[in-house]
């Protein structure tokens, strides 16, 4: 099989992280997934803060961002990794209800990678989460540094 | 001829003096001669004084001189012994001296006369001119609604003309005489010894005083000064000319506060509608998600216990997953239509044509297994909004495909008619069902359908976003219909660059 990369999804829905999920499972990405539910979190991931002082190091090989967060949003997660020497090559997909142009604007501003506004429709929304998943965590390569695995 | 006709008309004047006086003198010697007849004695004296100031009056000097030897020549001939002969008597020589002598005296106080009442005649006629030329000068000041007066040195109001009372409500008896601060209660804008300073060095000064009027109530006016000075060139009057601005500067403080209004009322809408953009954001982020759940649910239910589900629950699965994918079309719609009264237009020159041919290759999923007879004319280019411009057609023609769809033989024409006083005009036109006149103004209101959802499926957005993006490149939107016949849309679009 081949490595799979590991990805850091920033949701703090528990129902689109469950249909996320769901939609992961289907080409067994799900292992490879970590959780941070706001956008404090993910950065604490992403400098080895909080609870994930002791994680391994290695960056994740692409963050799954939505937008609309507590504490620390979207849009600030993104420019403090876009503006950081370490973090700045971590591929960055915002996942997102908002199709607002101004949401679009500033996360290509910023530097984002893709953008996706998650679809209404499930089975639209289960194939783009996968396609996503597919693309980010198997087919590209991520920049050096990033975790993968078997 | 004309040369020689003043020197005959003189001649002829010359002529006419002369005889005159020969004239006068004979009438004169006739009539004492006559008198003589009957024993009047010494009349004849009289009578030559007579014809010689007659002579003089009338003809002037020289033929005066004519009438008084004359005059001597026949009173020595008739009436001085010896009779009948031109002889002098030594002891009568005095006699005769005195008489000439008399005689011209006579001429010479008469020609003195007629020359002083001559120039006392002209001087006459010189002061009636001038009275009458003043007194239309003074009239035509009078006539004009221009508020004009005049005062002298001492601010005593000398001239007030119609317009003047007008303004100001004090007759011309009422005001001349007075003193014009006093009576009008100026208030000058700067120091009046500034103002005098001025009028001393330039002859002139102009700007805005304020005053009172004969009722009380105050003015304001845009005065202008015009010094005279006499011939010596000291400062003699004053004339000026007022104009009622108060009106006008009413109307500026008016036009001042509305700005103010203005002000305040473009922030408020400015307010309003940051909230709106903050209600439709919310609305982007947070009604979409619920929304998704309830359909990522309900198809991981339904792919779990289809097959534990009997035909009834399994209806009433796929109608909750409808209802949701329905709203969020709705709200995706919705949104979209609020974004179009929001976002900024991008005026950029657009092909029709290019965007025409784009908007039918999106429909043709949907139209390639249908025989539509397109018949797409000549396009123009204007300038608009190109994303605004594409979504308005492909409302349009996706309408006329969806409206066509229970025809046999649909077709759709799309074509330009350019109209001077709308710039561009585009129609797109179909033979679908068409609608009923009675309800064209609902047609481009938001939600609002004519079709029932299960004959037409539809959010009813689409053609009052159709509207709204026409409306925001200044253009207008309207549709004829019939229903079973068709309809056709037609928008029109300013030619000009906005």
């Amino acid at each position: 099989m081949d490595l799979v990369g590991r990805i850091l999804m920033v949701e703090d829905d528990p129902r689109d992280r469950e249909l996320t999920m769901t939609a992961l499972e289907e080409y067994n990405l799900t292992n490879e997934v970590v959780v941070a539910t706001d956008g404090e979190e993910a950065l604490d991931y992403l400098y080895h803060r909080g609870k994930f002082q002791t994680r391994a190091n290695g960056n994740p090989a692409v963050l799954l961002l939505d937008l609309k967060l507590p504490k620390v949003d979207g849009l600030e997660v993104l420019q403090q990794i876009k503006s950081d020497e370490k973090l700045r090559m971590i591929p960055v997909v915002v996942l997102t209800s908002s199709r607002e142009e101004r949401d679009m604007v500033a996360s290509y501003k910023l530097g984002v990678n893709a953008y996706v506004v998650k679809p209404v429709d499930f089975h639209e929304f289960v194939n783009a989460i996968k396609e996503l998943g597919v693309f980010w965590a198997i087919i590209n390569e991520p920049p050096p540094g990033s975790i993968k695995k078997k | 001829m004309a040369e020689r006709k003043p020197p005959m008309a003189r001649i002829l004047g010359v002529m006419q003096r002369y005889g005159l006086a020969i004239l006068s003198v004979g009438a004169a010697l006739g009539i004492a001669l006559l008198l003589g007849r009957y024993h009047f004695r010494g009349v004849e004296f009289p009578l030559f004084l007579f014809a010689i100031a007659l002579s003089v009056w009338y003809a002037g000097i020289g033929p005066g001189i004519v009438a008084v030897l004359l005059s001597s020549v026949a009173f020595d001939f008739f009436f001085t012994e010896p009779l009948y002969s031109l002889y002098i008597r030594t002891s009568e020589t005095p006699y005769y001296v005195l008489f000439i002598l008399f005689a011209s005296l006579l001429a010479w106080f008469s020609a003195l006369r007629r020359r002083v009442e001559l120039a006392l005649v002209r001087s006459r006629d010189e002061l009636q001119q001038e009275v009458e030329l003043r007194t239309q000068q003074a009239s035509l000041l009078d006539l004009t609604h221009d508020t004009i007066f005049v005062r002298n040195m001492n601010h005593v109001i000398t001239y007030w003309n119609r317009g003047a009372q007008e303004l100001f409500g004090w007759t011309p008896e009422e005001a001349v005489g007075k003193h014009s601060r006093e009576l009008l209660r100026t208030i000058f804008p700067i120091p009046v010894e500034e103002i005098e300073a001025e009028l001393l060095r330039t002859d002139r000064w102009e700007g805005e005083v304020e005053r009172a009027k004969a009722d009380g109530t105050s003015v304001v006016v845009a005065s202008r000064w015009s010094l005279r000075r006499n011939e010596e060139g000291k400062p003699a009057a004053i004339l000026e000319t007022n104009n009622d601005i108060t009106q006008r500067r009413r109307g500026a403080e008016e036009v001042l506060k509305l700005n103010q209004k203005l002000g305040e009322r473009t922030a408020e809408l400015e307010a309003i509608n940051k909230e709106l953009e903050a209600f439709a954001y919310s609305i982007s982020h947070d009604l979409r998600a619920p929304l998704r759940h309830v359909v990522g649910y309900a198809e991981m239910l339904e792919k779990n216990a289809s097959k534990v589900l009997d035909e009834k629950s399994r209806r009433y699965m796929t109608t909750i997953l409808e209802s949701a994918k329905r709203m969020g079309m709705l709200i995706d719609d919705l949104l979209a239509f609020s974004r179009i009264g929001r976002a900024e237009t991008r005026q950029t020159l657009v092909s029709l044509d290019q965007l025409v041919k784009e908007v039918r290759s999106e429909v043709s999923q949907e139209t390639d297994e249908r025989n539509i007879a397109w018949k797409v004319g000549a396009l123009p280019e204007l300038y608009g909004d190109r994303s605004m411009l594409k979504l308005a057609l492909v409302n349009l023609i996706s309408n006329a495909v969806k409206f066509t769809r229970t025809r046999t033989q649909p077709q759709i024409e799309i074509g330009c008619a350019e109209r001077p006083s709308d710039g561009v005009v585009v129609f797109v036109k179909d033979n679908g069902v068409g609608f009923d006149m009675k309800y064209v103004n609902k047609l481009f209101g938001v939600f609002q359908r004519l079709h029932r959802a299960d004959e037409f499926e539809g959010t009813g957005i689409g053609l009052a976003t159709v509207q709204r993006i026409i409306h925001r490149h200044g253009g207008q939107v309207w549709a004829e219909g019939l229903v079973d016949k068709g309809a056709t849309f037609f928008f029109s679009v300013p030619n000009h660059r906005r």
